[in-house]
């Protein structure tokens, strides 16, 4: 059999079927939700549940006996009650302060780190892999050691202040509204600079070696090179780790708490500890929920950042 | 073959080198000498103190280096017969258990979650997918109170299952993204070939895919184990039993209990590091990677 | 061996109509080349007939089945890809095996077929390596060996020799083909490249934008393009087409250019000519068909010289005429130089006429 058909028809010209609608297409994909359920029924009880039920919370007033049929609607009580409080401002200014300051020094240490190391050298990975153990072991670890470090009467670093004329007695760091958030924020850049390292490393070797090689022959110096080839490649690596390490230090926990638990006197509170406190200290979990609110909110605004500089480019390799 | 002459031209000038020191690699040695000092002072005193005796780590001016070292910090910690080494043994398993657990359901329950993003284009798998990615957004004690009622009403409290559910939430997106990306790059003809070749779908993914995304799975075994190991704060709040606990909540009953007793919580402190830092040195590349991967390629 | 046939093969993805109602029959043992430029719908059109993809419409036969909801290990086909798709964990050995095993064949039965196809293949000496460790034509064959193990109904190859270089290239075209002629295969190829079209197939379907453009013989297609799309993508160089105007001078017709030149038709082609829905025609000539000349002879047309390409026994040169670009081939003894006016002359007989409205072939009746 030969045929002849010539139509000369182009894409998109005739006999379109309808596009079948949401719930045929569901239908159709039936079998792949299965691969997907089991991640999202944990994910279900483990986040749906708890941020309605955070959500819910907030607006009641709750026992402390944690027999929640007992709790009583007060609207937004809560809210009004955290707003007003004394304490509330100084905590925003702590958070903001960890925050803001442990993101960018990681940030800085971590890129000067990751432009000496990208250059090849003897001994260059065992270099990596120290700088990386602090991000690796376990904050709590962490904590207990720098505690020590920071010890009023015993600690290394107050004796070695001495030692080298800087101080005439031991210092204390952590006993002191002045110094302990400056010195937390310390414990955190120790353990989190090596992130921002390794991921502006591996951000670099995306970096076209001709690129650099031509704007050596076009004459720019080490610096220029940095600023008009390197640095430009480097913004969506960046942006994701400034925003991880944003998010990270606005969520941590566990270095004021085993360090301080947010003294003295509120002066290393942050929103995190706060919220630990008017919970599992006061029992007022209703407030507490109210808190946890507020900062959801400020984290999906975060959120919404960390996603579209992650996904950019996701879509563009269906396949 | 013939060669063809060249010579330089008699008026032809060699100018003297302009090289000159190369100021931003020596700005980078001596930074790098700088951030050696910063990182490995802190884990060096760590290991100093936990060989001195409670004696002499309690001086001013401290020792700078001890002056009679002894074991006797960690042989207390391992000896299973005395009270401190059985408690910190116990710690040690249950926190091995908990992590070993959650690795392997976390490993699971992600492959194939992640095989679908890869591979299907169903209704709703962005807004999934993005929903699965938000969970890194939200701190742990934000959930604290739903989820202790949760697992009370689950009866869970104080038992594992509650950290090992938990902390399964806090591997997976990590997980899903990872394995996504290697899903991603195994092209899809392989599996073609294999369905064509005679295998189902099912076959396809566990004879072809598996093997290739191993690297990935490796990667994020290593990311869920390093993550339940140092969990502290739903450890903190779910386990109130002495026999249930983890070591990060373990080792701070040795520190209310032996307030004083720096060097024995030095020395705690190192031996709940050395399983972490030695999985993550030996499997460098994959934790590397696995810290990396989709955030850095397009 | 069996025939395939696709009756009314629709695929879409969303708006897009990768496939749109294609049908045609491939019979047993005919060798069927899928040509058409990138993204027409040929990968999908193959990925329908092995049933890797679900349909969006229509129907697929292999022998006497309807294979439209089968899996593709019960099509019983076999298949070759673009980038080879060959194991990269297995070795060669377990590459060629796998088919075989999954469909639990016996060890020594397995055994003797890998090494008869591994010898037909010349590939014996490579079975321990692993893909990685082998050349471009040797993963070549190894992908074909894989399908070769298992005697299949069908054989079907998506674009198998374009990542390899073109020396490679023609060596590999001529052993598929004596391959195809050993085993009486029945194979559909999918290729890009009209020449491997043409120089291989028994049949060729030329689709374009995801329609089935023409299923012909290659010297039907050749000789007999439905459209100008046809025309202009079978044929390298590429025939030359020309736009013009048909007019009538009393009994005759001739076409004319912008420039004011005239063409009188011969009678037949001035048939085809008034057949065309408007005066817009479009002239078709392949660079054989026209001849060359210094001065005006009657029924040429002026041109101008724009490169000349001498490849050694023939010299390819490319003229303006009117507002197209038209291909020539010469005798290398012929000396011209760019930007020299030149008079072309027609060859009323292998002349293509199409229609400047619908680009469809115009024909006499
Ligand atoms: N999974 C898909 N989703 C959307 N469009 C697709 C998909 N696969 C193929 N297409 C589209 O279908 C058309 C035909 O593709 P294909 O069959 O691969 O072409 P080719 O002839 O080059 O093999 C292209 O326009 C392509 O963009
Ligand atoms: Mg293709």
């Amino acid at each position: 059999m030969s045929s002849v058909t010539g139509q000369v028809a182009y894409a998109g010209a005739p006999v379109a079927p309808k596009r079948a609608n949401v719930f045929k297409r569901i239908f159709n994909h039936r079998n792949d939700y299965l691969y997907v359920l089991p991640a999202l029924l944990v994910m279900l009880i483990v986040i749906a549940y708890p941020v309605y039920y955070t959500i819910e919370l907030s607006f009641f007033k709750t026992p402390p006996n944690l027999q929640m049929k007992d709790k009583i609607f007060v609207g937004l009580d809560n809210y009004w009650a955290i707003l007003k409080s004394d304490s509330f401002r100084e905590v925003t200014i702590n958070t903001a302060i960890w925050t803001v300051a442990s993101t960018f020094f990681a940030f800085l240490l971590g890129l000067g780190a990751a432009l000496s190391l990208h250059r090849e050298f003897a001994g260059r990975g065992v270099m990596r892999a120290v700088l990386l153990i602090p991000y690796v072991v376990s904050a709590v670890a962490a904590s207990y050691v720098w505690k020590w470090l920071y010890h009023s009467d015993f600690g290394v670093i107050g004796a070695l202040a001495v030692q080298l004329g800087l101080s005439d007695k031991p210092i204390n760091f952590l006993d002191n509204v002045h110094t302990v958030l400056p010195s937390l924020i310390v414990v955190n850049i120790w353990k989190e600079f090596s992130f921002a390292m390794i991921m502006l490393m591996a951000g670099l070797q995306t970096v076209p070696e001709q690129l650099l090689r031509a704007a050596q022959v076009d004459g720019a110096n080490a610096w220029q090179r940095f600023w008009h080839v390197t640095f430009p490649h480097l913004k969506g690596v960046s942006m994701v780790t400034v925003l991880l390490l944003m998010v990270a230090n606005f969520n941590s926990f566990i270095i004021p708490w085993i360090m301080t638990g947010g003294g003295p006197a509120g002066a290393s509170d942050i929103w995190i500890t706060q919220i630990y406190t008017i919970a599992f200290g006061r029992q007022r979990y209703g407030v507490a929920s109210a808190y946890a609110v507020i900062l959801f909110i400020v984290m999906m605004t975060l959120g919404y950042f960390y996603v579209k500089a992650l996904t950019k480019g996701d879509e563009s390799r269906a396949g | 073959m013939t060669s063809i002459p060249a010579s330089i031209p008699a008026e032809a000038v060699r100018p003297t080198a302009t090289r000159s020191i190369d100021w931003w690699r020596w700005g980078g040695r001596v930074f790098l000498v700088f951030l050696l000092i910063f990182t490995v002072l802190p884990m060096a005193w760590m290991l100093l103190t936990s060989i001195k005796t409670q004696f002499a780590a309690l001086q001013y001016p401290p020792q700078w280096w001890p002056a009679e070292p002894t074991l006797q910090n960690y042989t207390r910690l391992l000896d299973p017969s005395g009270s401190i080494g059985k408690e910190f043994l116990l710690y040690f398993w249950n926190s091995f258990y908990v992590s070993l657990a959650t690795t392997i359901l976390g490993v699971a329950v992600a492959v194939p979650a992640a095989y679908a993003f890869s591979r299907f284009r169903f209704p709703g798998r962005t807004f999934l997918f993005f929903a699965v990615l938000l969970r890194n957004m939200f701190p742990a004690v934000v959930f604290l109170v739903p989820l202790f009622l949760l697992m009370r009403w689950l009866g869970l409290v104080n038992t594992h299952g509650s950290l090992i559910l938990t902390y399964l939430t806090f591997g997976l997106p990590l997980s899903i993204w990872l394995l996504k990306g290697f899903f991603d790059n195994i092209p899809i003809q392989l599996e073609q070939a294999a369905r064509i070749d005679g295998a189902t779908r099912f076959q396809a993914f566990l004879l072809i895919v598996m093997p290739l995304s191993s690297p990935g799975i490796i990667a994020t075994s290593i990311f869920s184990f390093i993550g339940a190991w140092n969990e502290y704060v739903y450890a903190y709040t779910f386990l109130s039993k002495q026999e249930t606990m983890t070591l990060p909540v373990g080792i701070q009953r040795f520190f209310t209990e032996f307030a004083t007793d720096w060097p024995g919580l030095m020395a705690a402190t190192f031996m709940m590091s050395v399983p972490v830092v030695v999985l993550f040195l030996v499997l460098q590349k994959y934790f590397v990677r696995a810290l990396t991967e989709g955030a850095v390629k397009h | 061996m069996a025939q395939v046939v696709l009756k009314d093969v629709v695929k879409n993805y969303g708006n897009v109509y990768a496939v749109n109602h294609v049908s045609l029959t491939v019979e047993d043992g005919e060798f069927v080349a899928l040509v058409g430029p990138s993204g027409c719908g040929k990968t999908t059109t193959l990925n329908l007939v092995a049933g890797l993809i679900p349909m969006s419409g229509g129907d697929v036969v292999i022998g006497d089945r309807i294979v439209t909801d089968l899996d593709p290990k019960d099509r019983d086909i076999a298949m070759v890809f673009q980038n080879y798709a060959l194991y990269p964990n297995k070795t060669v050995y377990r590459n060629l095996a796998f088919p075989l095993q999954m469909r639990k064949l016996p060890k020594d039965e397995i055994d003797k077929k890998v090494q008869a196809a591994a010898k037909v293949l010349d590939i014996t000496h490579l079975l321990e390596r692993k893909p990685r460790e082998l050349s471009g034509g040797q993963q070549q064959r190894v992908a074909l060996g894989r399908a070769l193990v298992r005697d299949p109904r069908v054989f079907l190859m998506d674009e198998p020799l374009s990542n390899l270089d073109a020396k490679l290239r023609v060596q590999m075209r001529s052993e598929i083909k004596r391959f195809h002629q050993d085993l009486h295969a029945t194979v559909i190829y999918v290729t890009h490249d009209q020449l491997e079209a043409v120089t291989m197939a028994d049949k060729m379907a030329v689709m374009n934008g995801g329609f089935l453009q023409q299923y012909d013989s290659p010297a039907n297609v050749f000789a007999n393009p439905v459209n100008m799309f046809v025309a202009s993508f079978v044929g390298s160089p590429a025939m030359s087409l020309i736009p013009l105007a048909a007019v009538t001078r009393g009994t005759e017709v001739a076409l004319t250019s912008p420039e004011g030149w005239e063409l009188p038709l011969s009678p037949a082609n001035a048939r085809k000519a008034l057949n065309a829905k408007s005066p817009k025609v479009v002239l078709g000539a392949r660079h054989s068909t026209v001849k060359l000349h210094k001065s005006q002879v009657p029924g040429s047309v002026p041109g101008k010289v724009y490169t000349v390409e001498p490849t050694g026994d023939i010299t390819f040169a490319q003229v303006f005429v009117s507002s197209a670009i038209l291909n020539i081939s010469l005798a290398p003894s012929v000396q011209i130089r760019p930007d020299e006016p030149v008079f072309i002359e027609f060859d009323q007989d292998k002349m293509h006429l199409f229609d400047g409205e619908t680009e469809m072939a115009l024909k006499a009746d």
